[in-house]
């Protein structure tokens, strides 16, 4: 499994190249039913390169507040449509929203996430810019990945989720992602692989081969991951962010369902009907995936001053004791 | 055609070009802090070429790197503008900025000195005085003429956000300074204090949607300013209606255009540069793709609009990607205000003739332009049909992109900032050079 999802990482990107040409620009109202697979995939594809817009600028200087506001209210956009296009599923909203558990884990990682996001804009001034970055970050994706990849997983939190309508139907996009899935050579070596991506792979290789060990396990890794993630929360400086304690193992939000409708297609392959992950271990992994989303769009090389290098060899740390306990 | 260059260096790379009112001097700043001005030669018959060449008259120092050691960041040295002061007496003086901190320069010239002090040797050196027998009166001598730069006034600490232009008042008294969410006035001769006649922040900063990308007040009336935002709108806003204004007078918006809705829409539209016409009648902005005229009396279109590289259109996605797509072009006004001026990708740059409605496009190179050449007229091709010369879509460099230009006040001489090269055209209307 992870190799596959080191492979889709790939075709990520591949994708994008080999749809530039013929979409960019010309993005077709989403009304309009044949392109609805090439708007969609556009709209991803531009919504990872916004997200990477976001975390990428030269460390110490302050970024373009204009921008960063154009990206953010690009990616709000996009949002905002798909949050229309869920409101088809009324279920979801009605479900979800009103309750919207958020988690203290939530809670506490979204600083963290606008910090990322506009790390050093003001302090004063955006501390409070908070909710917004959170609800477009990747808070969203991880756990959006969470859903997608464990729906069969009983929540520990008060879940109000009914599990049988997160399913989500495999539309047309997904499938046309599929097809372009087959077009791609599969890597059958992971050398390639960041350190801790290929270390995220085999946490979840094992995660599938001990599937039926790893619900026994559950708790403990549950507990492990909070301690280790709080106590990196106080001894890394500030600039630090944990996107791996985002609510992976809270309930649901709006915004998790919302994202399903882009972010499943990139694990459709996988056995998503048949997930028998749990969220411990499949969390950091979906972190993982984020990483490798991204890692494409990145016209720079990551530098060690920059927050994601840390968190990779702090996800290893976590997977090794999810993975090795 | 003049060029001036340095060896290629990032700090090398021009930020601005402005011409003062005479357009007897042009000052660029760089990304390394400098100012380097130019004067124009005056015109002399011997030497019928040397006839109003600009050559570098003075270069200083103006910003230097610093640290921000509460929020551990760099502020950097870069100049984003300068503006000149009306010339109040024989000195020039011009206000330049970084992203934080305004200054404004004195440029005086000296060619005489001052020789036989009674108590002073040449070098200033106080005189053993048991050798000083006799007195004499000091006498002004000629010499090289040595031009002197001097700080007068430092404006700090008035912006948080990054400063992105500067506007001096027709009161000759006051400028502006506007940074991405509010517009200081300043009077010129008062450092530590300055009023805040637009803040665009929100109370809370998660409800940003829209931030100022430009400002300039009106050439003629002292209490009229405009400012541009990121959402392609421009806001008229008269300081007599109250201190503080929030409150627009006008706002000049164009609905968008929904056979032309992508994603990219609300960024295109976001307005790099504003310049009020030399009649103070119109407005000029600068977005993405297009340079639009207002009239001020008109709110609810531009009365022209010209596309600068439409072709671009369907390169959107690309030019996100490489952040091309954020580039501030500045555009520029003739001295009749009936041609616009602006740049493009390639080291291209375009011109309109608002009467005739005619564009031309034209590269600013070292290869193709030697002095006194006539510039040629570039094509860029969009479809299959390719002509001779043309070039492609495909093979623009976005790497040598032409952001700052300027047109002198009177003259058709403009000024274009490539990169690390300054060049200067003149048109061969008004002398036998080009």
């Amino acid at each position: 499994m992870g190799v596959q999802r080191y492979m889709l990482g790939k075709g990520g990107k591949r994708k994008f190249d080999e749809h530039e040409d013929g979409l960019e620009g010309k993005v077709v109202s989403p009304t309009d039913g044949p392109s609805k697979v090439s708007y969609t995939l556009q709209r991803q594809t531009i919504f990872n390169i916004s997200l990477m817009k976001l975390y990428n600028h030269r460390p110490l200087t302050e970024p373009s507040l204009q921008k960063t506001v154009l990206i953010n209210n690009m990616l709000r956009r996009i949002q905002e449509e798909l949050k229309q296009e869920g409101s088809l599923r009324p279920v979801f909203i009605t479900t979800s929203q009103p309750t919207d558990p958020l988690g203290d884990n939530f809670r506490e990682a979204q600083p963290a996430f606008s910090h990322l996001a506009s790390p050093s804009i003001h302090p004063t001034d955006f501390v409070s810019t908070t909710p917004l970055e959170s609800c477009l970050t990747p808070a969203s994706l991880l756990e959006d990945d969470t859903f997608c990849t464990s729906q069969t997983v009983q929540h520990d939190g008060p879940t109000k989720l009914p599990p049988p309508a997160i399913q989500p139907v495999k539309d047309s996009f997904s499938s046309a992602l599929d097809e372009i899935e087959e077009l791609c050579p599969t890597p059958t070596s992971t050398e390639a692989v960041a350190v801790a991506a290929a270390a995220a792979a085999a946490a979840a290789e094992d995660s599938k081969e001990n599937s039926s060990e790893s619900n026994i396990q559950k708790p403990e890794g549950v507990q492990e991951s909070r301690t280790s993630e709080s106590k990196l929360m106080d001894s890394l400086p500030g600039n630090f962010e944990i996107t791996t304690s985002t609510g992976f193992l809270t309930d649901l939000t709006l915004d998790d369902i919302l994202f399903a409708d882009i972010d499943t297609s990139m694990y459709d392959f996988d056995p998503c009907t048949s997930a028998t992950g749990t969220a411990s271990k499949m969390a950091p992994v979906s972190a993982d995936d984020l990483l490798k989303t991204l890692a494409p769009y990145s016209s720079q090389p990551v530098t060690p001053n920059q927050p994601f290098k840390m968190d990779l060899t702090e996800l290893d740390h976590i997977m090794e004791v999810l993975v090795g306990s | 055609m003049s060029v001036f260059s340095h060896f290629f260096s990032p700090a090398d790379i021009i930020s601005t070009v402005e011409f003062n009112h005479t357009g007897e001097l042009l000052a660029t700043g760089d990304k390394g802090g400098r100012v380097v001005i130019f004067q124009r030669e005056p015109e002399s018959k011997n030497e019928p070429y040397n006839q109003g060449e600009y050559n570098v008259y003075s270069t200083f120092q103006s910003h230097e790197p610093e640290f921000d050691y509460l929020k551990s960041l760099e502020i950097e040295e870069k100049i984003n503008k300068i503006k000149w002061l009306p010339q109040q007496n024989a000195a020039h003086s011009l206000l330049s900025t970084n992203d934080k901190t305004i200054k404004l320069w004195k440029i005086t010239e000296r060619d005489k000195r001052p020789e036989g002090y009674n108590l002073k040797d040449e070098e200033g050196k106080l005189k053993d005085l048991s050798t000083v027998t006799s007195l004499q009166v000091p006498v002004l001598k000629p010499m090289d003429l040595m031009v002197e730069v001097t700080p007068r006034r430092i404006f700090a600490n008035g912006h948080t956000y990054h400063v992105n232009s500067i506007s001096v008042n027709s009161d000759c008294e006051t400028y502006m300074s506007a940074d991405d969410l509010r517009i200081n006035l300043w009077h010129l001769a008062i450092t530590d204090r300055s009023f805040n006649i637009v803040d665009i922040k929100p109370a809370n900063m998660e409800d940003l949607t829209e931030v100022i990308t430009a400002s300039e007040f009106h050439p003629h009336h002292c209490n009229l300013f405009v400012y541009s935002s990121s959402k392609g709108s421009l806001r008229l806003c008269d300081m007599r209606a109250s201190a503080l204004c929030d409150k627009h007078s006008k706002l000049y918006e164009e609905p968008e255009d929904p056979s032309n809705r992508s994603f990219f829409s609300e960024i295109i539209s976001s307005v790099s540069d504003v310049k009020f016409s030399h009649s103070g009648r119109y407005m000029l902005t600068r977005d993405y793709l297009t340079v639009k005229v207002w009239d001020l009396n008109m709110e609810t279109k531009p009365v022209e609009t010209y596309q600068v590289h439409d072709y671009l259109r369907s390169k959107l996605c690309s030019l996100y990607e490489n952040d091309c797509i954020f580039d501030k072009f500045e555009c520029a006004w003739n001295g009749s205000d009936s041609v616009i001026m602006t740049g493009a990708y390639n080291n291209f740059f375009r011109m309109f003739d608002r009467n005739t409605k005619r564009d031309v496009t034209l590269e600013a190179s070292r290869e193709s332009s030697k002095p006194r050449a006539i510039l040629k007229p570039r094509r860029v091709c969009v479809g299959g049909k390719r002509r001779k010369d043309d070039i492609s879509v495909d093979s623009l460099d976005f790497m040598k992109k032409i952001l700052h230009t300027a047109w002198h006040p009177t003259e058709n001489i403009i000024a274009i900032a490539a990169t690390n090269n300054l060049y200067i055209f003149q048109d061969k209307v008004n002398s036998e050079m080009h």
